[in-house]
């Protein structure tokens, strides 16, 4: 009963704010869906206390089946909730960070006129991605996955008269669909190797189908890797990873509790989420791991590297989303499953507290979003500058080695450990994820400083007007700002720790070695993330504080460096290159020659000739009875002919 | 000569071809079609009622008794439909029942 | 006592009996104007709807009465379910326009309560002399309520038409019956089926005129080419929400009453049988695609589309299958949701008291009347055959039926039919959405918004728990071929 109502309660919302939006009025569409999504955040916080601290170690999944859906043949696909921890701490998540962005968007698109729309499309998308977690075969997760897809391309496109967002909403889409393809031959292909798409019967079969071969196209493939490599496609394209990244930065068209919701706390997480629900068909496919860290850490350095001279605030806080699920990849890709859940866990507070303190920055400079045009807001808007600080704080991982600190030095220090225990080779995980770590620090405080410190760099009235946003916008950043600080101190010990195995139950399988050595590892491991996050202050805050001219001539000197980066390694324009450009080409001529010359030709003839039979064939209702009989009577004479004529009677 | 089956099938065949050709080659009067109706209905009885008698089987017999009955509610209901169509359009011939095609 | 239980079996339809008569009577003793009308109007909708709960909550197991001429199983239950629904829908769409059109009548509901009666009797027919009498109870309530609106020309000529020619294949069909009587001297189906599973029975020709026209009066009242030509002139002259019950509850009747008869009384002349309903199938599919392109009012248009859409239909029951029979049930139920809905919508089409019910008259719908043209384009879409929608299911399981009996050359046919026919439903969306708007419609009632909303959400959201209707149809078919 609890467990539909998590995840039915947000569909209700989204039906009656979708449906009799403009029947009930704006503020009782806001206050059904908001209220609906905090009485799921209670019971998922209820529910994740329940399944996750119930000392069992060998707990089973709960299964609540709401519903029958596909019968056909051997595929069987039914509407069940599947709860257990690994679920419970994503409930939490999901509804946690969409009850505080429902309630922060009854502020901040306070003077939107289609606010009953917002709010359904945000319900919707909870109960999509609620659905994608609590799903216990392949096919309802993908009914999940999709559904998130479709309620972002909503969301981003949201305000549809800005050319810029429907072309961000389509990207978005394209891309996306790019990954969904390899998600679904994924699906496809488990269910030709396993017969099933049931996630436990898939587990139960998996060991068994380790190392076995299939033919593909003439070739014969090892079966889990090819599966698990098609799979992981689809988390690529959810999780904005390295080559199939390019749609998240745009995504930042959508309204700021968009991106705090689902570019930063939710949905890009599903394809993390996914790898760790399917840890026992991962496991049984080494080298699909290597990838995923290969993706992740490159993700990681990549989208890092960008960040570094980005202007928009947003898209700041969106390539470091971006290069923080590359280390959530890093550490599902060395086995350290709980390891990368954890960090989906503590970035969805400080990630959605950043981006939702952006948003009430953008809300003070009336929609002004790019970092060039602020400054010194910290007298003006002292609230926000507090919160961001702990959010910054978080981010970069501050904190004490073997004493604590803010939740993502918890989480991050022990991606960067589990990357060093697992020997890659060369260490290149480890050391991108350093590098990565460095510059994490650096943009982030970089973003700090151009925005509220130094001197307005804004026109005079916008700076006059910078007001401090409303109470209901500044609650849910208290609420996430307590989890930024607390997340990664208490719960790390159940998550990580010792309280791991009781913790996790059956739900993911964790590599018992990789959890083991990544605590043995040598001392100064411990300490390189903090002197990286260190380092990184010291240089931002030499660049915008000590000597701002810096920055400018830094960027003259290096030009060549600072263009790439600028244009993020000029990837939009590689694949405008190499597949927007041919692929209309190739439409071109399909169009003018294919389409335009046979095709209309054969299509205009055809319809030329549909046209005439038509023609005829009114014609012969000619409106008179006797015309009908003797149609009727036509009928019967020649049924009854076909069968006289082999009975000899009829010659 | 004796009257046998095949002598009442072949009168009700005529019978029904005859009512059918009522229907369809008659262009004056509607109320001919209700006749030829009857005419149809009649072959029919007449059929169930010769092939009752051969077989020995009452079924045949009931079902025509049936036919009677209902066939007296349709006559019922068709002159109705007759005269509702006169009042609004002044004429009952077949030819003049085609505001309706295409 | 004990002989009157015995009869409980048939409650249903002698509640339905009485309730006509019952409210004959009402009517009678009332004050003649709208006002009992649609009093009594909504009598039998409650009526009707208080027996679909009995039949739907009652028993599966086949229980034969009178003498093994009536029989009730999980077929005829589903069968009556979607006919009342079907029936109760049409009357609550009518009661707003014959208000407005003056011939708000008691006689109307009460006459679409006997014919329901008749549908019934055809569903629950195990003999040759039930079928007859449930067919024409049926067909003379049709052809008054074809001719109801007594000062309309159109309304009159429609029932006039509908009468000679119903009347036509009604003699067809009992010429048929009296040769099927006289050849194996029984009307009985489970007698029927015993002898001629016999042998040589089967391939007496005499046996199989009987049967072709028995078929042919059954091919008359499902508007199945060449028995068809009746169904735009009617469609178009009736009042359109009598139209809009003809194209429900009667039809499913009659397909029902057809599968009944073929798979129950002639399992053994299967081979017969199957040619004569490809050729109509073939046929139906084609000619009602084609037809409908050249339309331009609505009504007619809808006319041909129901006449393509039992083509398809003919496609499951020739399979011969029980997958065929279940896929014909569910092709039936979806086929009910859609074509009320689209009525729903023809009803709607009223500008300043007078009803538009011209194609042209749509064009620019989405920016006068946004959710009505969402609604008929989720409609059409549907019946076009485009997934994730209903119209899609309904079309891929008769012919994934055909094709697992091996017709796939009918299979190929209809998918071709469709993509014609999906012509001229898409020519709609088009008009609606892309074309210069014209004037505004009236509001509706809300009977008709709540008919064509539901329906559309309905056949979109049909994907999301198909089992339920495969669990029915899956259970009606296992009572009719074991």
């Amino acid at each position: 009963m609890i467990y539909s109502a998590i995840v039915l309660l947000p569909l209700l919302g989204a039906l009656i704010a979708g449906l009799f939006g403009r029947l009930i009025g704006d503020r009782p569409s806001e206050v059904i869906t908001t209220a609906f999504m905090l009485i799921a955040a209670g019971l998922s916080w209820f529910v994740f206390i329940e399944t996750g601290f119930a000392h069992d170690a060998t707990k089973a999944a709960i299964k609540v089946p709401l519903m029958r859906w596909i019968t056909s043949g051997d595929l069987e696909a039914a509407w069940v909730l599947r709860i257990d921890t690994l679920t419970a701490v994503m409930l939490v998540v999901v509804t946690t960070v969409s009850s505080l962005v429902h309630l922060y968007s009854i502020g901040y698109m306070h003077e939107d006129d289609s606010r009953p729309r917002f709010f359904s499309y945000l319900s919707l998308f909870t109960f999509a991605m609620l659905m994608l977690v609590t799903s216990d075969n392949l096919l309802q997760m993908f009914f999940g996955w999709e559904g998130v897809g479709l309620a972002s391309y909503l969301l981003i496109g949201f305000w549809y008269h800005k050319p810029s967002a429907n072309a961000a909403a389509i990207k978005a889409f394209v891309v996306n669909r790019v990954g969904d393809f390899g998600f679904a031959l994924g699906i496809f292909g488990v269910f030709f190797a396993f017969q099933t798409v049931s996630l436990d019967e898939i587990f139960r079969q998996a060991p068994d189908m380790a190392g076995k071969t299939m033919n593909f196209l003439g070739y014969d493939v090892d079966i889990m890797t090819t599966l698990a490599l098609l799979l992981f496609m689809g988390a690529m394209g959810k999780s904005a990873q390295f080559l199939l990244h390019t749609w998240l930065p745009d995504a930042m068209e959508g309204p700021t509790p968009v991106s705090a919701l689902i570019h930063a706390a939710t949905m890009v997480t599903a394809g993390v989420f996914m790898v760790a629900r399917l840890s026992p068909l991962f496991e049984q496919a080494p080298m699909a791991l290597e990838f995923v860290v290969l993706i992740g850490a490159v993700t990681a350095f990549f989208a890092a590297t960008v960040g570094l001279v980005q202007n928009d605030i947003k898209r700041v806080i969106a390539y470091s989303t971006c290069s923080q699920l590359g280390y959530m990849f890093v550490a599902c890709g060395v086995g350290a499953y709980t390891v990368g859940i954890f960090h989906l866990f503590t970035h969805a507070f400080f990630k959605a507290l950043l981006f939702l303190g952006a948003g009430s920055v953008i809300h003070a400079m009336h929609h002004e979003q790019d970092m060039r045009k602020m400054g010194g807001l910290r007298g003006k808007i002292p609230i926000t500058w507090a919160m961001m600080l702990i959010g910054t704080l978080a981010l970069t991982g501050v904190g004490i080695p073997h004493v604590g600190g803010f939740a993502g030095f918890h989480s991050k220090d022990a991606i960067v450990e589990a990357a060093y225990a697992a020997h890659t080779p060369g260490n290149y995980a480890f050391w991108l994820l350093i590098v990565a770590a460095l510059m994490t620090s650096f943009y982030s405080w970089r973003l700090m400083f151009m925005t509220f410190y130094g001197t307005s760099r804004a026109d005079h009235e916008t700076y006059e007007h910078a007001h401090e946003s409303p109470p209901v916008m500044l609650i849910p950043l208290y609420v996430l700002a307590a989890g930024a600080v607390l997340a990664g101190i208490v719960f790390a010990p159940s998550f990580i720790g010792h309280h791991l195995a009781e913790f996790w139950g059956t739900s993911v399988t964790p590599d018992k070695d990789i959890m083991h050595h990544m605590h043995e590892v040598p001392e100064w491991v411990f300490w390189a993330p903090f002197t990286a996050m260190v380092a990184g202050f010291g240089l931002a805050y030499l660049f915008y504080i000590a000597q701002p001219e810096l920055p400018g001539k830094t960027a003259r000197t290096f030009r060549p460096l600072y263009l790439f980066l600028l244009n993020k390694w000029y990837i939009d324009e590689l694949y405008d290159f190499v597949f927007v450009r041919p692929a209309n080409a190739l439409g071109r001529l399909f169009w003018k020659g294919g389409d335009g010359a046979i095709i209309d030709g054969t299509i205009d003839g055809t319809a030329a000739s549909v046209g005439w039979a038509t023609g005829k064939i009114v014609r012969l209702q000619t409106g008179y009875v006797y015309h009908y009989a003797f149609a009727m009577l036509i009928g019967v004479a020649l049924i009854v002919t076909w069968f006289a004529w082999p009975a000899g009677i009829v010659k | 000569m004796i009257i046998g089956l095949a002598h009442y099938l072949t009168l009700a065949a005529c019978l029904f071809t005859l009512g059918i050709l009522g229907i369809f080659l008659n262009r004056k009067n509607v109320i001919v079609i209700l006749m030829s109706v009857e005419l149809m209905l009649l072959a029919v009885n007449l059929n169930l009622v010769a092939f009752s008698a051969f077989l020995g089987n009452i079924t045949g017999q009931i079902f025509a008794l049936f036919i009677l009955t209902v066939a007296a509610a349709e006559a019922a209901i068709g002159l109705a439909i007759i005269v509702v169509y006169y009042r609004n359009r002044g004429s009952i011939a077949v030819e003049d029942i085609n505001m309706m095609k295409g | 006592m004990e002989t009157l239980a015995a009869f409980a079996p048939a409650l249903p339809e002698i509640i339905l009996a009485a309730g006509a008569m019952v409210f004959l009577m009402l009517g009678v003793f009332s004050a003649d104007n709208a006002r009992t009308g649609v009093f009594i109007g909504w009598l039998t909708v409650l009526l009707m709807a208080g027996v679909a709960i009995m039949i739907g909550t009652g028993g599966a197991e086949r229980v034969e009465l009178f003498d093994g001429a009536f029989v009730v199983d999980a077929f005829s239950r589903f069968c009556k379910v979607l006919i009342l629904g079907a029936a109760a829908v049409s009357l609550m769409l009518s009661f707003g326009y014959f208000e407005r059109e003056r011939i708000m009548k008691f006689e109307i509901p009460v006459l679409a309560l006997l014919s329901t009666v008749g549908m019934f009797m055809m569903v629950s027919a195990n003999d040759l002399i039930s079928l007859y009498l449930g067919l024409e109870l049926m067909s003379l309530a049709l052809y008054v309520l074809a001719a109801v609106h007594r000062d309309s020309l159109r309304s009159s000529e429609s029932g006039l038409k509908y009468f000679v020619l119903g009347a036509l294949s009604s003699g067809m069909l009992l010429y048929g019956a009296s040769l099927i009587y006289g050849f194996t001297g029984t009307t009985s189906f489970t007698a029927l089926a015993s002898t001629l599973q016999a042998g040589e029975a089967a391939q007496n020709l005499g046996l199989i005129v009987g049967l072709v026209f028995l078929l042919v009066g059954l091919a008359f009242k499902i508007s199945a080419v060449p028995f068809h030509m009746w169904t735009p002139d009617v469609y178009e002259g009736a009042p359109t929400p009598v139209t809009a019950f003809f194209a429900g509850a009667p039809k499913v009747a009659a397909m029902a009453l057809l599968l009944r008869v073929l798979h129950d009384a002639f399992p053994g002349m299967l081979f017969q049988w199957q040619q004569i309903i490809v050729f109509l199938s073939v046929a139906s599919m084609l000619l009602g695609s084609f037809a409908a392109i050249g339309q331009t009012s609505i009504k007619r248009l809808m006319a041909f589309s129901s006449i393509a859409n039992v083509g398809f239909i003919l496609i499951g029951l020739a399979a011969g299958t029980q997958y065929g029979v279940s896929s014909v049930l569910i092709y039936l139920a979806i086929y009910v949701v859609m074509t009320l809905g689209s009525f729903a919508v023809v009803l709607a089409m009223r500008r300043a008291n007078e009803m538009d019910e011209t194609i042209g008259s749509l064009a620019g719908l989405s920016q006068t009347n946004l959710p009505l043209a969402v609604a008929f384009a989720a409609l059409l879409f549907s019946l076009a055959g485009i997934p994730p929608l209903a119209g899609f299911f309904a079309k891929f399981y008769v012919l994934d039926a055909a094709i697992k009996a091996g017709l796939t050359p009918l299979a190929i046919i209809g998918v071709l039919a469709s993509v014609v026919g999906a012509f001229y439903y898409l020519r709609l969306v088009k008009i609606m959405f892309f074309d210069a708007p014209g004037e505004a419609f009236t509001q509706a009632e809300p009977a008709v918004r709540w008919v064509f909303t539901l329906s559309a959400l309905l056949v979109t959201f049909y994907v999301v728990y198909p089992a339920f209707l495969l669990d029915a149809a899956g259970t009606a078919a296992r009572a009719l071929v074991p």
